[in-house]
């Protein structure tokens, strides 16, 4: 007998790869303003590191995480340090920094042994404060609220130091955490994973030892937030507190949603979607929109993200992978596909 | 051959990409285009209307007298929510996207310390941006040379209310209410080397930004036995503060730093407020300077409504005038580099509304001495003259 | 030799009696049938094996190991594993993957890694659940997503991840509840092949009368909480104590 994956066709893989590589020329080619496009990207980029790593902890897992801008954080400041302040080249802080996070997020994975749903967001919530007080509170490193200034990341003496720089070292990065996390997701560990959401006790029964799991699920997600982290401390150049607030660690629980959760695909698209969204979509239509509704100012942003939210939770809650799926078949099927199936 | 054709367009996308264009970015026959990053929906979006608003109003101005050498001036504004990554996408989008001639009034520390690398990444002169922390006119740091502040930074200003203090009454015991942030980071940067110049000590009480509750802070400062109080807040602090002490039959003598200076606090603290005294680096918007005058006039003439009139408009207006006169001397055909170079021969620059101006290839630091304004009677009244 | 021998069970919760002394022994590959009313302790039971719950007192042991010092995960590692009353799938996993989770101990972690970078491994993996799904004849399932998928073919993907652990013992919770008499009728014949096959020892818990009657080597009764009848099919059938509990209402109905 034979697997079954030799049935899929995965030469698209390669041809996508070596079209994010290009994309940034194409881009240079059609606009001028090709370099905040490539900031967009970058930024969606980093996100897609994490919300990955995100969708393995609160997708597979269903340990929902309200504290992974927190993570971020201890990321990028974890880096910073051991960077700009002991002296660690930027290549090994690639590796320890990650390992770091992953620690704290075994920690914190330990009260998720006894409580889960909406408590354990609450919990991770909590934590994502007293990390934001913990940074201001150690002042002598960090520098405190005033915010911290990062060093250009170098690899083997070459210094990215533009977004165009920047987006080929964070889109090989992002595509390794894609590839990693799916092959996680695909493995005894993913399904351990999402047995652990759906039926405690199946997965019990089956051999599948709860706690550390579920301590291995945050441990994870940690080293994905972590390496994350250090992508966005040293390709943004500056890091301070304000970043790292609670929306944050909101937005990306609102791109693995999305997405549509335990989907790693899913995650990618979420991200890519709520960051174009929110960097291009929404300057460019605010205007429109505010004239729209008759209102001054306002908060359209998180009014938008509140509205999508919504609508996809009831009308799509498997998310834009869901929806990629359901048309795949569509047009499989085209000249005879029943009616009212489409989206 | 469906590959060769994909190709072939992909060789002329590259070609294309290579061209360059050619006229100065935001400078063109009739018009300058100039990039302003406001917080329009974050923690401080009540000044994020108000400030850019003040700006245009005297941008409208010389508009009608026919602009800066013939160009008019145009203000793109783009939201940040106080959030310094979103300055960095909005303060890129202005920059590589509608291409803006300069940067102008973004808001906010911890912003502008994050579009700090873009400045110097594209050589784009920052022009007096809306904080008063003193780290921005530091030119120890990279990309200072491209930041002209108009400002008395924080920490100068604590350290001036320090010596103010201890100049009425050198037994004072000063207590100090700062935000757990970039501006209050500042502000302890002061205090410190207050402390280190005068010997005292300074009690300091933390507050986390958005708070509305000081009653801890206040019962501290009230054990700790200050009997003057410095509030480093924005606008709704003092007021609480000063209404809980109160309530708490606490009065000892309340200074603010320069945000703390709006009229709305003299109005919503009430008898509370009485006798508060706030440093700030610009006169007063209701004075008789000549850019005040000019002010209230351009106010009645173009009808801008009462809730906008006042200190951050006035600023906003203020801070306008330095741009102009900046981009006048900057001559008929602007670039960036002229620009710099055009705000480095400001010398006891005076407007009216700042203490002067002057700029110089190794001081970006517009202004370094405040004024200090008490409430009397209800009314916001200057009691000294410029002090540093 | 793994015989399963239940010595003196008693399960309280909290004033509530759910075993009282129970004691019966599974000789290897045999069908052995547990009935009762409901509330009666059998899944109860199941769940002392199981390791869910923490009997009070007496002993659980399976082979050389004492099932009562063990965590419910490592239960699968002595040899036993089994099905839930109330079908315990993974809707979002495809149906191999949900069979593939139960071989989750005979997957070792130097294996999961070599996965990671070969796809030689994961054909591996695949056929472990792909021979099982061939012996129950749904074969050409494995692609499906577990949800939206016929209530029978639930059941028996929980059989398959049930079989995949490659048990000596299996514990099935009411295999044949909400079928029909045909998918009953292949039920029966799957859990003798289990047995004759495969020489898995069957430990059933089971409403249907004629499936157990059919199939079962023996049957023991159990009423609240403790052991009525305990031997042959023929013998329980007629013994007075379990016509008056328990058959009687079935007969007559």
């Amino acid at each position: 007998m034979k697997g079954r994956y030799e049935d899929e066709n995965l030469t698209w893989i390669p041809i996508l790869i070596v079209g994010i590589f290009l994309l940034p020329f194409v881009l240079k080619g059609l606009t001028y303003s090709y370099k905040y496009y490539l900031f967009v990207l970058n930024m969606a980029g980093i996100y897609i590191i994490l919300t990955v790593g995100l969708d393995l902890l609160s997708g597979y897992t269903g340990l929902i995480s309200l504290g992974h801008a927190a993570f971020l954080a201890i990321g990028s400041y974890t880096s910073a340090i051991l960077v700009d302040q002991v002296g660690i080249p930027f290549v090994f802080s690639l590796f320890i920094s990650p390992l770091i996070v992953g620690l704290f997020g075994f920690i914190i994975g330990f009260p998720a042994l006894r409580i889960t749903g909406m408590y354990l967001g609450l919990t991770t919530m909590g934590f994502g404060f007293i990390v934001k007080r913990l940074i201001i509170a150690f002042r002598e490193w960090t520098q405190g609220a005033g915010g911290l200034e990062v060093s250009f990341p170098i690899i083997f003496g070459y210094t990215f130091k533009s977004d165009w720089d920047n987006y080929f070292l964070i889109s090989a990065f992002a595509i390794l955490a894609v590839v990693v996390s799916r092959r996680i997701g695909k493995s005894k560990i993913g399904r351990a994973f999402m047995a652990i959401r759906d039926s405690e006790q199946a997965a019990e029964a089956s051999g599948v030892n709860l706690a550390k799991y579920k301590m291995l699920a945050f441990f994870i997600s940690g080293i994905f937030a972590g390496l994350a982290g250090v992508l966005f401390a040293h390709t943004s150049h500056f890091i301070s507190t304000d970043h790292f607030d609670i929306l944050l660690s909101i937005y990306f629980i609102i791109m693995v949603l999305v997405g549509g959760a335990s989907s790693i695909y899913g995650a990618v698209l979420g991200t890519l979607f709520i960051v174009l969204l929110d960097y291009l979509f929404v300057p460019e239509m605010k205007g429109w929109i505010q004239e729209f509704l008759n209102i001054e100012g306002g908060d359209i942003q998180s009014l938008l993200f509140g509205l999508i939210m919504f609508l996809f939770i009831i009308f799509q809650p498997t998310g834009l992978y869901g929806m990629w799926l359901k048309m795949r078949i569509y047009w499989k099927l085209f000249p005879f596909n029943p009616k009212k199936k489409f989206i | 051959m469906k590959k060769y054709i994909g190709l072939s367009f992909l060789l002329t996308l590259l070609v294309m990409g290579c061209a360059n264009r050619a006229s100065a970015p935001g400078v063109s026959e009739d018009k300058i285009l100039i990039g302003n990053v406001q917080d329009l929906s974050g923690p401080m979006k009540e000044l994020g209307a108000v400030l850019p608003a003040g700006s245009n109003l005297y941008f409208k101005y010389i508009n009608e007298q026919g602009g800066v050498h013939d160009r008019q001036i145009e203000m793109m504004v783009e939201d940040h929510q106080y959030n310094p990554q979103k300055a960095v996408a909005a303060a890129k989008k202005l920059i590589e996207k509608d291409q803006v001639f300069c940067l102008y009034q973004v808001i906010g520390t911890s912003p502008c310390e994050a579009i700090r690398p873009i400045l110097a990444e594209s050589g784009i002169p920052l022009v007096a941006p809306a904080t008063q922390s003193g780290s921005m006119s530091d030119m120890s740091r990279e990309a200072a040379e491209l930041i002209f502040h108009t400002d008395t930074g924080y920490d100068k200003q604590t350290g001036i209310l320090v010596d103010y203090i201890l100049s009425q009454d050198s037994n004072a015991k000063i207590g100090l209410i700062y935000q757990d942030d970039d501006y209050g980071e500042n502000v302890l940067k002061g205090a410190a080397a207050a402390e280190a110049r005068t010997g005292i000590s300074i009690q300091r009480e933390a507050y986390q930004r958005g708070a509305t509750d000081f009653a801890g802070q206040v019962a501290n400062l009230m054990k700790g036995g200050a009997t003057q109080v410095i509030i480093a807040g924005v606008v709704k602090e003092p007021i609480i503060v000063m209404k809980t002490a109160a309530a708490m039959g606490y009065a000892p003598q309340f200074f603010g730093t320069s945000p703390t200076m709006d009229h709305r606090v003299a109005l919503a603290a009430g008898p509370a407020g009485e006798g508060f005294i706030a440093s700030n680096f610009a006169y007063l918007w209701n004075s008789d300077v000549p850019t005040a005058v000019l002010y209230r006039e351009l106010c009645e003439k173009y009808e801008v409504p009462e809730a906008y009139m006042g200190m951050y408009h006035f600023y906003g207006f203020a801070t306008a005038q330095v741009l102009v006169e900046g981009l006048k001397r900057a001559g008929p055909y602007p670039t960036r580099n002229r620009l710099v170079n055009a705000l480095e021969t400001f010398n006891k620059w005076d407007e009216g509304a700042f203490p002067p101006i002057t700029y110089s290839q190794n001081d970006h630091a517009g202004t370094e001495s405040v004024v200090l304004v008490q409430v009397k009677e209800g009314k916001q009244t200057v009691i000294t003259d410029w002090i540093d | 030799m793994a015989d399963l021998c239940i010595n003196n069970i008693r399960m309280q919760f909290s004033g509530v009696v759910a075993l009282d002394d129970v004691s019966l022994s599974v000789k290897e590959s045999e069908i052995f049938s547990l009935i009762g009313s409901n509330g009666s302790g059998k899944s109860t039971l199941f769940n002392c094996i199981n390791g869910f719950n923490r009997p009070q007192k007496g002993s659980i042991l399976f082979g050389n190991d004492d099932l009562l010092k063990k965590k419910p995960h490592e239960i699968i590692r002595c040899g036993i594993s089994r099905t839930f009353q109330n079908v315990q799938n993974i809707p979002f996993m495809t149906v191999l993957d949900n069979i593939l989770l139960g071989a989750h101990h005979r997957i070792d972690p130097e294996s999961t890694v070599k996965r990671w970078l070969s796809q030689k491994q994961r054909a591996a993996e695949e056929v472990m659940g792909l021979e099982i799904l061939d012996f129950l004849g749904i074969v050409n399932y494995e692609q499906k997503y577990m949800a939206g998928q016929p209530y029978g073919i639930q059941k028996l993907t929980e059989i398959a991840r049930a079989l995949v652990g490659k048990p000596k013992l299996i514990l099935m919770d009411e295999p044949a509840a909400g079928m029909n008499d045909q998918e009953t009728y292949e039920i029966a014949k799957i859990i003798s092949e289990i047995r004759d096959e495969l020489g898995i020892t069957v430990l059933v818990v089971e409403h249907d009368m004629s499936l157990v009657m059919s199939i079962s080597d023996r049957v023991c009764v159990l009423d609240s909480g403790e052991v009525l009848a305990l031997g042959k099919p023929e013998q329980v059938k007629t013994h007075p104590d379990v016509i008056r509990a328990f058959l009687g209402d079935s007969a007559d109905a």
